[in-house]
């Protein structure tokens, strides 16, 4: 946990800060850069003057674009500090291998327009992210549902509830509808990665090599305990699964999600494609992991997302100990 | 339970055509393996009017069976008949550089697991 609670956000220049300022306000004691060109310099300063930032926000059209040696120097100077990328649902999306490269394990999307209800809950959503990460809480997936939403908890035991797990989800999206017909496919899927995620790649020996293989019929033994949890809102599907593995670490994540976000020499047998599958559908993708013990992932979706692969998703990445 | 997942030749003239069955997962490689020496004509297509869910390992074993195909064979291949989200799942995962999409697209695509 950290002791600090500064948060300093970096931006590229003072249209970039206004157009990231319906987002900042709200962070209490945040600190507010404009990087330019003398941004190590800036840096170096507040480091100086005894300021240690626990959460860094980098504006997206800072980094990785225009400043791709940033994060290495905040990491120098601030070696406790957690990055976050906040890109802009109006640019390109950015390319993941340097964030897989300098460890970004926080992506956060602000929206084109400001001002919409998409944006007010998008708000919402990154000040509650903010908190988390200031105060070092994990992220949970019933977060996102509707207080009182019944949240349903099964433990896996065997490789053969898998489908029956799939229908249970199946079941509580009711509604006929082609956007809860989607919800209902994007769920399944959803569940069926996660579900292959902790019965067959979670479990690996100390040389990290896999002790299943995919479609193996299988029984769980009680420590490794798999737990299934889902709910739905009427709006919002949210759902995770916990291993008591902890074989996932943030960076395995990060490097299964860039090598799998640019397509042409994609492999058959590239490595991590169920959680890029996973982190693509979800609107919001979580992992928390705690190494060697306990590995969480999972998010929401809602009902009115769009089937679109273009539109930008983000996700965190957090370790406990 | 889940529906075995199946091959179905169809007859056509002039291309070959094949109906997938089921969801396409693990339990499908044996078929997937098996399937580009069936190819014989310049131009294969593959239904998925009957195919329910599609997870990250059935689209490897699509990946793999594609390519062999192209390696092997160098034929045209068109996806017929492929839902919404499946289409999504084919560019979200390069298969659509191996193969073209091609027809109308059945909004719901079949259960595989009853």
């Amino acid at each position: 946990m950290h002791t600090s609670r500064t948060v300093l956000a970096l931006f590229k220049s003072a249209d970039d800060e206004t157009l990231c300022n319906p987002l900042m306000t709200g962070i209490p004691g945040i600190i507010r850069l404009r990087a330019g060109d003398n941004a190590v310099a800036s840096l170096e300063n507040l480091k100086r003057v005894g300021i240690e930032p626990s959460l860094s926000i980098v504006s997206g059209r800072l980094y990785p674009g225009e400043r791709p040696d940033l994060v290495a120097a905040l990491r120098r100077l601030f070696p406790a500090t957690e990055v976050l990328l906040l890109a802009s649902a109006a640019d390109p999306f950015p390319p993941l291998q340097p964030l897989a490269a300098d460890l970004v394990r926080h992506l956060a999307i602000s929206p084109a327009a400001p001002g919409s209800q998409g944006s007010r809950e998008a708000k919402c959503q990154f000040l509650a992210a903010i908190k988390k990460l200031v105060e070092g809480r994990p992220w949970k997936m019933a977060d996102h549902l509707r207080p009182g939403t019944p949240v349903q908890a099964h433990n896996v035991s065997s490789s053969a509830q898998k489908e029956e797990l799939i229908a249970l989800i199946e079941a509580l999206i009711a509604g006929d509808s082609a956007e809860i017909e989607l919800l209902r496919q994007r769920g399944a899927l959803l569940a069926d990665e996660l579900l292959e995620n902790a019965l067959y790649d979670a479990p690996q020996r100390e040389d990290g090599s896999k002790i299943y293989r995919k479609g193996e019929e299988r029984s769980i033994a009680p420590q490794e305990r798999i737990v299934f949890r889902f709910g739905f809102d009427g709006e919002i599907l949210a759902m995770e699964i916990a291993d008591g593995w902890g074989s996932l670490s943030p960076d395995l994540v990060l490097k299964h999600l860039a090598g799998n976000q640019h397509g042409p020499e994609m492999a058959d047998d590239a490595g991590g494609r169920g959680l890029f599958i996973i982190w693509r559908i979800m609107d919001q993708f979580h992992v928390n992991i705690t190494p060697g013990r306990r590995t969480v992932v999972g998010g929401h979706l809602k009902a009115a997302s769009p089937l679109d692969l273009d539109a930008p998703r983000g996700f965190h990445i957090s370790t406990h100990f | 339970m889940q529906t075995p997942f199946t091959i179905e030749p169809k007859n056509s003239d002039g291309f070959d055509c094949f109906a997938f069955h089921g969801n396409i997962d693990a339990l499908a490689e044996t078929q997937m393996k098996e399937l580009p020496r069936r190819i014989r004509q310049p131009l294969v297509k593959f239904d998925f009017r009957n195919t329910g869910r599609i997870n990250s390992m059935g689209i490897a074993l699509l990946l793999r069976c594609l390519k062999t195909i192209k390696e092997e064979n160098k034929p045209q291949i068109r996806l017929i008949q492929v839902s919404p989200m499946n289409a999504m799942l084919f560019k979200m995962t390069g298969l659509l550089l191996l193969a073209e999409l091609d027809g109308a697209q059945p909004e719901r695509p079949a259960r595989g697991g009853n």
